[in-house]
């Protein structure tokens, strides 16, 4: 890691403005998203609100403005967000599925707020352990998103996030989620959503998040799976999920996050990434796009930031490579 | 305020529930645009009255065509299919032009899934994926969907191989479609050994497909895939390497892939340490700078004990 070079380390007032973060347009961006009601586009979006909240908070967290949303706020809606059986929907009214189950309880731990949570919903952590558990199918170690049973990777990490974060790891067969991880290797050492499925830069953030988690790294192909991340990044700094694909400042989280849990951060170009995902910023409006030029939105805002953060931009806030959150934070839920 | 459902008759028994905000605060409150905010209203009143009908499916269908990704909608919709007896292969022939309106859903691949495995046969199914592919030809769902259906059918056969021939042979550099061959000819083993015939044909196929386009990383992977699944020494790929970079002509490399494999295949023999550092330093300097880093990390394995060197 300690290879990776950050852009000049002057201090803001000397940073030349192509690399230059505007940290104050983005927190603002972040606070305005929720004013703007009057636009179709939030209710469309309806069903991404707890992921959404997810986003924001973090990336305000990690611009070191941990403040800048309501914390009472935020947490009466996450429990106008919870269900009877300890799973979470998207918003009211939304059934429960795992992927805001799993935002929950990464904004719950960012808050520090459960045990305000458990003063309100006694038993509430539990059983919201025991509502991501029963989505494991026993036989198989993998993980549905919800009671209509699709199967993903992405639900299988989410699953051990969401479980460590609570201490509560042992309600599910890990091992079994292991193997299943390690069937879905491909020869090209990346990770599919399934066993057979193309590797992708964002599954293979799964997986390989879900063996740190595990303490099961052991079972990658190191050197090969890193190889495949790294000619993830294109000539113009930027990275891509997939062979022949074109760059995306979301894959700058994917794909850095999972050569920082293999150690390798130091085989890409920080540099050169890092230009990248500053181009993507609106210096005016605030907010990051997927590639310079595009509309912004929350989620290519936090991944770029959170990327900017594993590759050590002055001022930001230590983020966990395994778990997408303040380092602070993790430190706090894990105990290491 | 109510536009279709508040003036049709068909719909005077049902009272329309309002979006629950959860509470006083600023983070969710009502402001849909009117047309998606009255649908909605129906069918919170008909979700609560647990009412499986023909009108609720119509409902359904115009919520999803405002907003697809509406998760709640889709498993109601299911759970209505379910509940009436519905005619499967109408919501099939729904979905169809549904799914091209909407290409990155990914909701309607697995409602479609559950429709299709039910129905208990894949007929149809090639030529709409084909349509589908023609929009995105690395739409990942599609392909997702495509190896459930091979699976799921049992398809792992000369037609499915062909079909995937044509999706490379349109666009060598569809990573999705070298992923399906495998999936089709490797993946399907399991822990067997391949026929010696398939290795074969497989070598021939990657390397006829780099010969055509030396710089595109697809076939490369597939190749030193076949190649370490068949348990080949790399080195048996070293003639076939120096057509795209040889050393004595470093001015000419055609392709980056060649020169990591020629590096590879140097790297493991005792006596050619030096050519296998000269060409990562063509990588580092010349052919690949941006990951310099990468390149440089394998010389330093050069003099490092052997075990450490097994890169591919
Ligand atoms: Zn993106």
């Amino acid at each position: 890691m300690s290879l990776v070079s950050g852009p000049g380390r002057a201090g803001m007032a000397d940073t030349p403005v192509e690399l230059q973060l505007f940290v104050d347009k983005h927190v603002r961006y972040i606070q305005s998203l929720d004013t703007r009601k009057d636009e179709l586009e939030y209710w469309l979006t309806e069903h991404l609100r707890l992921n959404g909240l997810y986003w924001g908070i973090t990336a305000l967290h990690l611009l070191g403005q941990p403040d800048a949303l309501p914390r009472q706020g935020i947490i009466d809606f996450l429990l106008s967000c919870l269900h009877g059986n300890g799973g979470f929907g998207a918003a009211p009214g939304h059934d429960a599925h795992m992927l805001y189950t799993v935002s929950a309880v990464q904004i719950l731990a960012t808050l520090d707020a459960f045990d305000e949570f458990e003063e309100r919903i006694k038993g509430g952590r539990k059983r919201i352990g025991q509502y991501i558990a029963d989505l494991q199918d026993r036989e198989t170690g993998t993980f549905a998103g919800d009671e209509w049973g699709e199967r993903d990777t992405r639900f299988l990490y989410g699953a051990l996030n969401a479980l460590s974060l609570m201490g509560l790891l042992h309600l599910v067969d890990v091992e079994k989620a292991v193997e299943h991880v390690h069937s879905c290797a491909n020869f090209d050492g990346g990770y599919g959503t399934r066993p057979g499925s193309e590797s992708h830069a964002g599954q293979v953030f799964t997986c390989v998040g879900a063996l740190t988690i595990a303490g099961r790294l052991d079972l990658v192909d190191q050197a090969k799976l890193g190889a495949w991340l790294s000619e993830r990044q294109l000539k113009n700094g930027g990275l891509n999920g997939r062979p022949e694909k074109k760059e995306d400042v979301c894959y700058s989280w994917w794909v850095m996050s999972s050569l920082a849990m293999l150690n390798k951060l130091h085989w890409i170009d920080g540099e050169k990434l890092t230009a990248f995902i500053l181009q993507c910023q609106d210096p005016e409006g605030g907010g990051l796009a997927d590639r310079p030029g595009d509309m912004v939105d929350v989620f290519h805002t936090v991944f770029g930031i959170a990327g900017l953060s594993l590759l050590k931009y002055p001022g930001l806030q230590e983020v966990d490579p395994v778990y997408c959150m303040p380092r602070a934070v993790t430190k706090r839920c894990l105990g290491k | 305020m109510p536009i279709l459902y508040g003036a049709n008759p068909t719909w005077a028994d049902v009272t329309p529930v309002p979006q629950e905000d959860g509470g006083p605060h600023p983070l969710a409150a009502i402001a849909y645009a009117e047309e998606y905010s009255e649908a909605m209203g129906y069918l919170r009143a008909v979700m609560a009255a647990n009412e499986y009908s023909q009108r609720v499916l119509g409902l359904t269908e115009h919520i999803i065509s405002l907003n697809p990704a509406h998760y709640t909608v889709w498993l109601y919709r299911a759970k209505v299919l379910d509940q009436i007896g519905a005619n499967l292969a109408d919501e099939i022939s729904w979905l169809n032009p549904t799914a091209l309106q909407h290409l990155k859903n990914y909701q309607i691949w697995h409602h479609r899934q559950t429709i299709i495995d039910k129905l208990g046969s894949p007929e149809g199914e090639g030529p709409f994926i084909s349509t589908m592919l023609e929009q995105d030809s690395k739409n990942y769902h599609v392909w997702s969907y495509r190896q459930w259906l091979v699976k799921r059918f049992d398809l792992f056969d000369e037609a499915e191989l062909a079909w995937t021939e044509s999706m490379i042979e349109a666009d060598a550099r569809n990573n999705s479609a070298w992923n399906h061959r495998w999936f089709l000819v490797v993946g399907r083993k399991g822990g067997q050994a391949l026929e010696e015939s398939i290795v074969d044909r497989e070598i021939q196929y990657a390397k006829a497909a780099i010969r055509k386009a030396p710089q595109n990383q697809s076939p490369w992977n597939y190749l030193g895939g076949v190649v370490r699944r068949a348990q080949l020494p790399a080195s048996s790929l070293k003639d076939f390497v120096l057509e795209f970079a040889d050393l004595d002509e470093p001015d000419k490399v055609f392709s980056s892939h060649a020169l990591d494999l020629l590096a590879d295949i140097y790297t493991q023999d005792e006596d050619k340490k030096d050519e296998a550092r000269k060409a990562l330093d063509l990588l580092a300097v010349k052919y690949d700078p941006i990951r310099a880093h990468y390149w440089n990390y394998r010389k330093g394995l050069l003099d490092s004990s052997p075990a450490a060197q097994q890169i591919a």
